[in-house]
């Protein structure tokens, strides 16, 4: 718990700047999300470190949409990492949050978190407590990029094979906000067989993370098949940066390669 | 199209595999040149992953 945070939220709900706070909150041994309306209640705010930095994390910003379609006329603040903010920008671009009703707590990872993630940027730009980590090599996807074209496909198809088509990756996802999913569209995966298509199933998902993916790791925790997903997503947004020269979530005025909707 | 290459790549796909070219109703000639350059391309790398894996569970 950061007692920075606590009083910076605490003198935005006091004032009557947001409506509330999504955070977490720690109870009973369990870390959830929460949204504070009430400054009385900030002592039970959680930063998602729970027997380690950063192990316990949600996606917020899913949830922020959510709430932000219920309310559209309120201002609300959401708890944010790196990546998360990265996602905010993101989602800004996209018309999915309103740009002057978020306000950003931003919170740093320790270099720790930021290695285990192979963070590019493992602090936010509106950062209030924390470090401001450095970015970490990708090592992971280095060493796919060391095999061969039959390496590779090895590889993939045997951790592919492993899916049972939770969907839990997509589920998670706080970039995955359409309300029809192609991964449900029969004519592309078929239904009624476990693994899905291999490759099609993930290499669809993969595709549509173009512009989209900000690298917070989330569906690679939800995957209960412990499928490197991260690591494709990874690849995926290095392609994006060399041949297109786009980086997702680093600028709130650049349009995605793969993006219609004008921005501003 | 530079895009779904590299995908390719990584996934161990040969990106040769795929190809997109603009030919002209009016181009005959050009595309049957393209047409035979591929398939002699694509002969050249064998049979598809994919395709061998599914003929061998079959």
């Amino acid at each position: 718990m950061s007692q920075k945070i606590k009083e910076y939220v605490q003198k935005l709900l006091t004032e009557g700047k947001i409506k509330g706070f999504l955070g977490l909150r720690e109870e009973n041994g369990h870390i959830m999300p929460h949204l504070f309306c009430d400054p009385k209640e900030l002592d039970v705010l959680s930063l998602g470190d729970w027997k380690k930095s950063g192990d316990t994390r949600y996606p917020l910003n899913q949830l922020m949409i959510r709430l932000t379609m219920e309310y559209p006329e309120e201002t609300f603040a959401v708890l944010v990492r790196g990546c998360d903010e990265r996602g905010v920008k993101e989602l800004f671009k996209w018309k999915q949050l309103a740009e002057d009703k978020v306000v950003l707590i931003g919170i740093g990872c320790p270099d720790k978190l930021a290695k285990a993630c192979e963070c590019e940027k493992p602090f936010p730009d509106s950062l209030i407590d924390g470090p401001q980590g450095t970015k970490a090599e990708n090592e992971k996807v280095a060493s796919i990029d060391k095999m061969d074209l039959q390496e590779r496909f090895k590889f993939w198809e045997a951790e592919f094979n492993r899916c049972i088509k939770c969907l839990g990756c997509r589920n998670v996802c706080p970039m995955c906000f359409c309300n029809e999913c192609s991964l449900e569209e029969d004519q592309l995966v078929g239904t009624g067989e476990v693994p899905p298509a291999n490759p099609t199933f993930h290499l669809a998902r993969a595709i549509h993370m173009v512009g989209r993916c900000i690298d917070c790791g989330l569906c690679e925790e939800a995957c209960p098949a412990d499928i490197p997903l991260r690591t494709l997503y990874k690849k995926v947004a290095e392609i994006i940066s060399k041949e297109f020269g786009y980086k997702t979530g680093f600028s709130v005025d650049e349009k995605s390669p793969f993006n219609i909707i004008e921005v501003k | 199209m530079t895009f779904l290459k590299k995908l390719m790549e990584i996934s161990g796909i040969h990106p040769e595999r795929v190809r997109t070219r603009w030919v002209s109703s009016a181009e005959a000639v050009e595309f049957v040149h393209e047409v035979s350059e591929f398939a002699e391309d694509i002969k050249k790398l064998g049979p598809n992953p994919l395709k061998v894996k599914a003929r061998e569970a079959a």
